[in-house]
């Protein structure tokens, strides 16, 4: 294993969006780059519509971000990105969805979500460094809403925050995903790059 | 080709959960059966070995209980076996009387009882500490901090087992259980057949005369078992600095952290224990010799604490000794709570706390899905007993309707509680009682509740939530399924047979998504006294698109005539359903097709899937 500085990537999203297959995929990335890593993932009630919380970790042994300690955050719902905002460290990295997913007391229209403009306002009080893209959208470009986790997950790759670039994640999809789902994936791949730079 | 999991590739280095890390290690050892109940976090373990048991060469097998898994696998021990019995912290209290007289027969053939514990109640009731079960029965304990050690402490602990013969508990908590992170195998042995069973009743039967030279043979499997401590590979000591840390499972991962991020490690010295009991006395004390003071990192009781003060007081030594005065008894530890207890025993500043301040944000609770039929159970229910009655919940999904609208759940104690605490509330307030139990919990430890309340003659009505599998934790089969994911079960139990068994003469079974039948089942039985059962049989919709391939031709739909009362919003709290302008509508992707809603509101309607 190389040794490296110490990333931490905080992950969150809602149940059945896929977050759990995205951070996976993104841990085994990591480790075909010849890099230390730890993941985390809490199970249990993630199938039943609540909020998914997950971790990679590169040249760390914890599985575990706590609050300030993120250095990057991926959120892959809005709404998510700003709940999990308090795991970031001050002028770290965040990758945000846009599309909103709303809970049951939003859908039931007993609350409300905050605006996409509250989100992206609360993130730049704690960071200038912040992307937000329509990954559902470009998932759906790219053939399936799932593979709109793979554009954010690009987009960190693109960043140039890793140790290694899109082609990284572009290889562990080869290596990893079924062949049906591949050309799917590797499209999203590509337009969640140009999204980071558009 | 085998799956990697089992075939033998030393070398090869995997990405693996924790809970698949143990497994590895477990074929490591050749383990020869597996038992358990399922829970969460230990479920991935159990569920691994049962999907690979078509190519496994292991016996595998789902008990219906914790208490049951750990007495087939006292047996198979017995019987010369490699054993390996898992479960959730609280299933250890359902196992603890075998496991506390298992402790005196021993395991001859190797037994690992992993025992995963869940600081911060992610997915539990509690978050007990069960490093104090080995204390309490006698048995070597392991804690894994990574997914490498969870592989290798399994097999370790499994070899270890059998050489002393004790059952030895492998003690992980969720962090450990659902981490990943790289895994590099060793060789994967053909696990033989057991050894067979040596008749020696004063070894096995535990009557006062041989008990009495048990227990005296099991504290001397004790220092036997301190002296393996003592040369562990797992208990390590690191750094030359006069403040001495000392961690165990994964609090040693946030200390190697910790010290790596605030550059302190040269001021202090780290003692990890991976081997934790029986204590590694000598290496403890000349550790405690090095230092000026310790600060111990455990999370929950302080049980590494107090062994050190108690080997502290007894060689006469002053060092300082924090735990618990530093760190909390309660929750989860992290790297920057670890941090700051070090700096603050050296006498260093806190890092800086976040200051962000966020909006209150609606909140994202875990609901039932849409098309469970526990949904039309709950909201018959009510319409039936409204706040009349009190609902006794139990252990599984369905304890999600203690959420409004439905609000199902008054009161629950622990697997099983539904049925006999349900007996004792109605007795002790002469309330009407609806309790509510799932059909694995039933088989579980609801049976049990059933046969006292007959006997004593209680006032319940009991509901039987049959969705047909065990969906909680993640769908395995329990006694009642027909159909499981690697093939049918031939011989279902019948729950309407095993209540009619045990005497109960009032017994309906109805399909919850039929409201009508529902209702009147539930007026009827409400006219009545004494015990009566309601069986609302349907399967989890999860469970059917995935084993019966089962997925329902219509969806429902909101029509134009809507007047927007927001009823079935207002009643069911279906996830399908949301709130658009004045009106309501249904998600159609989200629908399952239960057909529940039609049945609240005249303007919604049925319509084929996809049109």
């Amino acid at each position: 294993m190389r040794d490296v500085t110490p990333i931490k990537i905080f992950m969150t999203g809602v149940g059945g969006q896929g977050t759990l297959t995205a951070t996976t995929l993104l841990a085994k990335t990591v480790l075909a780059q010849g890099l230390p890593v730890t993941s985390g993932e809490i199970h249990g009630m993630a199938q039943r519509g609540g909020v998914v919380e997950s971790t990679v970790l590169i040249g760390c042994k914890s599985p575990k971000i706590g609050h300030g300690e993120a250095d990057i955050l991926l959120g892959f719902e809005p709404m998510e990105t700003l709940r999990a905002l308090p795991y970031l460290k001050k002028g770290g990295l965040v990758l945000s969805a846009t599309e909103f997913m709303p809970p049951l007391a939003v859908a039931m229209g007993k609350q409300a979500c905050p605006s996409i403009d509250e989100v992206k306002a609360r993130v730049a009080e704690c960071t200038s460094e912040a992307y937000f893209m329509d990954s559902q959208t470009i998932g759906m470009e790219a053939g399936a809403v799932q593979a709109g986790n793979v554009a954010l997950l690009a987009a960190l790759c693109a960043s140039g925050k890793l140790p290694f670039g899109p082609e990284a994640l572009e290889a562990a999809i080869k290596a990893n995903l079924p062949a049906k789902l591949q050309p799917v994936n590797l499209k999203a791949l590509e337009l969640g790059v140009k999204a980071l730079s558009s | 080709m085998a799956n990697p999991l089992l075939a033998d590739t030393p070398g090869a280095t995997h990405l693996l959960l924790g809970n698949e890390a143990i497994v590895r290690g477990c074929v490591e050892a050749g383990v020869q059966v597996v038992t358990c109940y399922p829970g969460t976090p230990s479920s991935e373990v159990p569920d691994t070995f049962y999907k690979l048991s078509p190519e496994g060469k292991y016996y595998f097998e789902y008990s219906v209980n914790e208490k049951v898994a750990l007495e087939v696998a006292a047996g198979a021990t017995m019987g010369g076996a490699k054993a390996l019995v898992t479960m959730k912290h609280v299933g250890v209290n359902v196992a603890a009387d075998p496991l506390m007289t298992l402790c005196y027969t021993g395991a001859p053939g190797g037994l690992v009882l992993l025992s995963a514990d869940d600081p911060g109640c992610h997915s539990s009731q509690n978050e007990q500490d069960n490093r104090i079960y080995a204390r309490l029965g006698g048995m070597p304990v392991l804690e894994p901090a990574t997914a490498q050690e969870a592989k290798d402490m399994a097999r370790d602990g499994l070899l270890l087992s059998k050489k002393h013969g004790a059952p030895l508990l492998l003690r992980t908590t969720t962090r450990v259980n659902h981490l990943r992170g790289p895994v590099e195998f060793g060789p994967a042995p053909d696990p033989g057949k057991p050894d067979g069973f040596t008749r020696s009743p004063s070894k096995f039967v535990p009557i006062p005369a041989f008990s009495r030279p048990m227990h005296l043979a099991l504290i001397d499997r004790l220092a036997a078992l301190r002296e393996e401590a003592e040369h562990s590979p797992y208990n390590t000591v690191t750094g030359e600095g006069k403040l001495g840390i000392v961690c165990s499972g994964i609090s040693r991962a946030y200390v190697a952290d910790a010290l790596a991020a605030s550059g302190l490690a040269d001021k202090c010295s780290v003692l990890e224990l991976g081997f934790t009991h029986p204590l590694p006395e000598t290496l403890c004390l000349d550790f405690l010799n090095g230092v000026d003071k310790v600060l111990v990192v455990e999370e929950l009781e302080p049980i590494l604490e107090n062994d050190l003060r108690v080997l502290a007081q007894k060689n006469g030594l002053g060092v300082k000794i924090s735990g618990k005065d530093a760190l909390p008894r309660h929750g989860e530890f992290n790297i920057t709570m670890v941090d700051n207890a070090i700096r603050a025993e050296l006498g260093e500043g806190p890092v800086p706390a976040c200051d962000c301040e966020l909006p209150e944000l609606p909140g994202r609770p875990p609901n039932l899905c849409a098309g469970c039929p526990h949904r039309g159970t709950y909201f018959a229910a009510r319409n039936v007993f409204g706040d009349d009655a009190i609902y006794s919940s139990d252990i599984g999904c369905y304890t999600l309707g203690i959420l409004p609208p439905l609000k199902a759940a008054d009161f629950l104690v622990c697997m099983g509680s539904s049925v006999s605490a349900g007996s004792g509330m109605a007795m002790a307030t002469g309330k009407p009682v609806v309790a509510f139990i799932g059909d694995s919990t039933f088989f579980h430890s609801g049976l049990t509740g059933v046969a006292n309340a007959v006997f004593n003659k209680h006032n319940l009505l009991l509901v039987v939530l049959d969705n047909r599998t065990t969906a909680m934790t993640g769908h395995q089969p329990n006694p009642g399924v027909d159909k499981t994911v690697i093939g049918e079960n031939d011989n279902p139990l019948s729950i309407e047979a095993a209540i009619r068994g045990l005497g109960v003469t009032e017994i309906r079974t109805v399909n919850p998504f039929n409201q009508k039948k529902t209702v009147e089942a539930f007026e009827e039985l409400k006219a009545l006294s004494g015990v009566r059962v309601l069986i609302a049989k349907e399967p989890c919709p999860l469970y059917a698109r995935r084993v019966y391939k089962k997925v329902a031709p219509q969806v429902a739909y909101v029509a134009e005539s809507c007047v927007g009362r927001h009823d079935c919003l207002e009643k069911l709290a279906c996830p399908a359903m949301y709130r658009d302008g004045d009106k309501a509508a249904i998600n159609p992707i989200l629908c399952n097709g239960c057909m529940l809603c039609l049945q609240v509101c005249g303007h919604i309607k049925a319509k084929k899937r996809g049109s």
